[in-house]
């Protein structure tokens, strides 16, 4: 599996530093941002391989990222693992809902990540 | 700092190690006893509301240790969940104030351990950006810990270990939470076609 670029988005500094760790040390071109209206501003400029988001961000939060990347024809169908340290049903299936295409729960194996990253994007 | 109530409160709830509580509730008081591990105490004023959580981030050789990556994906989950119960209920980093207490090098061949946990804790709350009004590691004491979340009064005393009963000392072993990294995909290849950017 070769690089491939991906964006996380996630509001906590160090849990955005952590999850760079884990996917540079993959291979992986990572770019991060801390809220979904940061997100949205550095993907109208880049298309990455893959998103990775957090759900509880302030401004515009998982949920609202993922509707409106699946709003736009060019996002349709790239995969979006959503990294939360919520588990619930509930919440699952509204990400389904929007479009997610996977849901891992925090604290993330960098194992299990990058077995899922593979998955999705290969 | 006037502590009163905070001894008599009838409703209380022991915050055990890997666990964490958030409240508004006037009555409410959260207590833990600390050995190595680490309690961290948010609150922010703006909403009169505050947390604790409990958890113990490195481990003596010989009981499971994991690696240090892992270690500190724990310790950032145990963080995280109080941040983030605190903003859903309206707090913001910015006016939170954090208070780090335990962190305790109860046996000197453990030393490593209460100063590792306290290094995290200190680093990631500077990190996001969460300012520390008050902080009470290191030492050889036992501590006991209260915390009146809708005030943000807190009382932490020193206890000589041996005056603590085993039973109320927190585990010497790193939490793992039962469900890390749980991974669920939601759609098959046939609802989901191999995503190639160059088509966009």
């Amino acid at each position: 599996m070769g690089p491939i670029t991906i964006l996380t988005v996630d509001d906590s500094p160090s849990m955005r530093a952590l999850l760079k760790h884990a996917l540079l040390g993959q291979g992986h071109v990572v770019h991060d941002a801390e809220d979904g209206v940061v997100a949205l501003d550095w993907l109208n400029r880049h298309i990455p391989d893959l998103v990775i988001t957090d759900i509880n961000m302030p401004n515009m939060d998982g949920f609202g990222l993922i509707e409106a990347l699946r709003k736009q024809d060019r996002y349709r169908d790239m995969p979006i693992l959503v990294l939360s340290t919520e588990s619930s049903d509930e919440k699952k299936v509204r990400a389904r809902d929007a479009g997610a295409t996977g849901w891992i729960v925090k604290p993330f194996d960098p194992e299990k990540l990058a077995a899922a990253v593979r998955r999705v994007t290969h | 700092m006037n502590t009163s109530g905070i001894l008599s409160a009838k409703n209380r709830i022991n915050v055990i190690q890997g666990d964490f509580y958030v409240s508004d509730d006037r009555e409410l008081v959260l207590s833990t006893v600390l050995g190595s591990c680490i309690a961290i105490c948010l609150y922010d004023p703006a909403i009169e509301a505050g947390g604790m959580n409990h958890f113990l981030l490195a481990a003596p050789s010989g009981t499971g240790e994991i690696g240090p990556l892992k270690q500190r994906l724990y310790g950032a989950f145990a963080m995280e969940q109080l941040i983030n119960e605190m903003i859903k209920r309206g707090a913001c980093r910015s006016t939170m104030k954090a208070h780090i207490y335990g962190g305790s090098n109860i046996h000197r061949a453990m030393a490593h351990i209460g100063v590792s946990n306290a290094n995290f804790a200190r680093d990631f709350l500077r990190q996001d950006g969460i300012p520390i009004s008050m902080e009470d590691t290191g030492g050889s004491a036992a501590r006991r810990l209260d915390l009146k979340p809708a005030t943000g009064q807190i009382r932490c005393k020193h206890i000589p270990t041996e005056d603590v009963p085993s039973s109320a000392l927190p585990m010497m072993r790193p939490a793992e939470p039962s469900r890390v990294g749980d991974v669920e995909l939601f759609l098959t290849e046939k609802d989901h076609p191999q995503w190639d950017r160059s088509r966009s």
